[in-house]
């Protein structure tokens, strides 16, 4: 294959788990941060 | 006639215009014209197209002085390129100004919207393969799959990073699909559903407010999640929350204005024009161009897809049915996206109203796209060693 193609596949192979990781992180901080500071 | 100049040398620079005419130069004289007609007559994106149109107008003509590269005869294009986009700080004032303009409080009332975003993401990395398989080098491709982000100066900031030849066209390719957002999801949106799925109702949830300390504490959370993940990815986030931080802190209003307004204006119309500039016959009159067009619209498809095809996974589990239109939301492009997506629950039903949610989408679709070029920029160096 391709070095270019392995490349690009390889980019996706990480970038898409670790993009859903990366969002999974923000809505845990995001709901602790939201009950935390709760509005009163 | 080269008897004429040589008898007369002054016509040389009298006739330098006509003389290095081509055709090429006209066919981008039309280019520019239609980017012009299609901001000023249809309205879209007007704000960029109507700069880039006429800086492209300005590279095109023979010989001009607007663009020259020549030392101490460079041209207010060229000095413009250098001092804001190959260093790349033209997008990041952008993204200040973008920052300033963005309320996540829909985002942080619904944190789930963020999956949706993240996975119409997809157009990023599934356009990116098929591009290195149509022959483009890695970063090449790389930067040609941003376009799906749709995400303007993301698209130019990668690209000023890692395909500065292609900067012209990528930048054209990305806010031109931009403005047509309600061309293209449409007919996605409907091969992808049936009438069933576009009735769903997902009905008007009144939320808890958010507290000031909530929406001041968030983008300082998310710079400092994205950034240690993705450290190269600091400038373009740590910016677009810098503005976001101005804003919500309340006690900087003065800059929050200018950031919306003057900042955000200023750096549009320098944006513009600059790209345009770089916009020469030479550099844009190529197959490769065509292609890079075709792929960005491929790119638009691909993340309208993901979205779409992600919220109907969801569905499968969910007891509470999601209308499977709001997953092509996570997209950049705001706030059209989350209207036309609204509106076309509408014409499907007139009492499906899914504003409130298609907007969340939106909004998580802006920071998304974001963390998505940030790891295209980390992944690019690592991966073409």
């Amino acid at each position: 294959m391709n070095s270019a193609v392995a490349s690009a596949l390889t980019m996706m192979a990480v970038a898409l788990p670790t993009m859903f990781l990366v969002i999974l992180c923000f809505m845990g901080a995001t709901i602790l941060l939201r009950k935390i500071f709760m509005q009163k | 006639m080269d008897a004429l100049l040589l008898q007369y040398p002054w016509l040389d620079e009298l006739l330098m215009g006509f003389l290095g005419l081509s055709w090429k130069h006209v066919v981008m004289w039309i280019i520019s014209g239609l980017l012009i007609y299609l901001a000023v007559r249809k309205g879209y994106e007007p704000n960029l197209l109507l700069p880039i149109g006429f800086g492209a107008l300005l590279a095109n003509i023979p010989a001009s002085s607007a663009v020259s590269q020549v030392v101490g005869e460079e041209g207010f294009l060229w000095t413009l390129y250098k001092a804001g986009i190959a260093n790349e700080l033209f997008p990041v004032l952008i993204f200040i100004a973008i920052g300033a303009m963005c309320d996540f409080t829909p985002l942080i009332q619904r944190p789930i919207v963020m999956l949706f975003a993240a996975a119409a993401q997809l157009g990023i990395f599934g356009t990116a393969v098929l591009a290195t398989l149509l022959g483009f080098t890695f970063p090449q491709a790389a930067s040609i799959g941003i376009i799906g982000a749709a995400d303007g100066p993301t698209t130019i900031y990668v690209a000023s990073r890692f395909a500065q030849d292609l900067l012209a066209p990528l930048s054209v390719a990305a806010y031109s699909y931009m403005s047509l957002v309600p061309v293209i999801q449409p007919p996605v949106i409907r091969a992808l559903t049936s009438k069933k799925e576009r009735q769903i109702k997902m009905g008007y949830q009144e939320e808890k407010p958010v507290s000031q300390t909530t929406l001041f504490i968030f983008p300082i959370m998310v710079v400092m999640i994205a950034g240690i993940v993705a450290p190269i990815s600091v400038a373009l986030i740590g910016s677009l929350m810098f503005g976001n931080v101005i804003k919500v802190s309340g006690v900087v209003d003065n800059l929050s204005k200018c950031a919306q307004g003057e900042l955000a204006n200023l750096t549009t119309l320098l944006l513009g024009i600059t790209i345009g500039g770089t916009m020469t016959a030479d550099k844009f009159l190529t197959p490769q161009v065509a292609l890079i067009m075709a792929l960005g619209a491929v790119a638009f498809v691909f993340d309208t897809a993901g979205g779409v095809l992600f919220a109907k996974l969801l569905n499968l589990f969910c007891k509470t049915k999601i209308n499977p239109m709001i997953g092509a939301c996570g997209i950049s492009a705001f706030p059209m996206s989350g209207r036309v997506v609204a509106k076309m629950a509408l014409e499907e039903d007139h009492s499906n109203f899914i504003i409130q949610h298609a907007i969340g989408v939106n909004v998580a679709g802006q920071i998304a796209s974001v963390v998505a070029g940030g790891l295209v920029l980390a992944l690019i160096p690592a991966l073409s060693k």
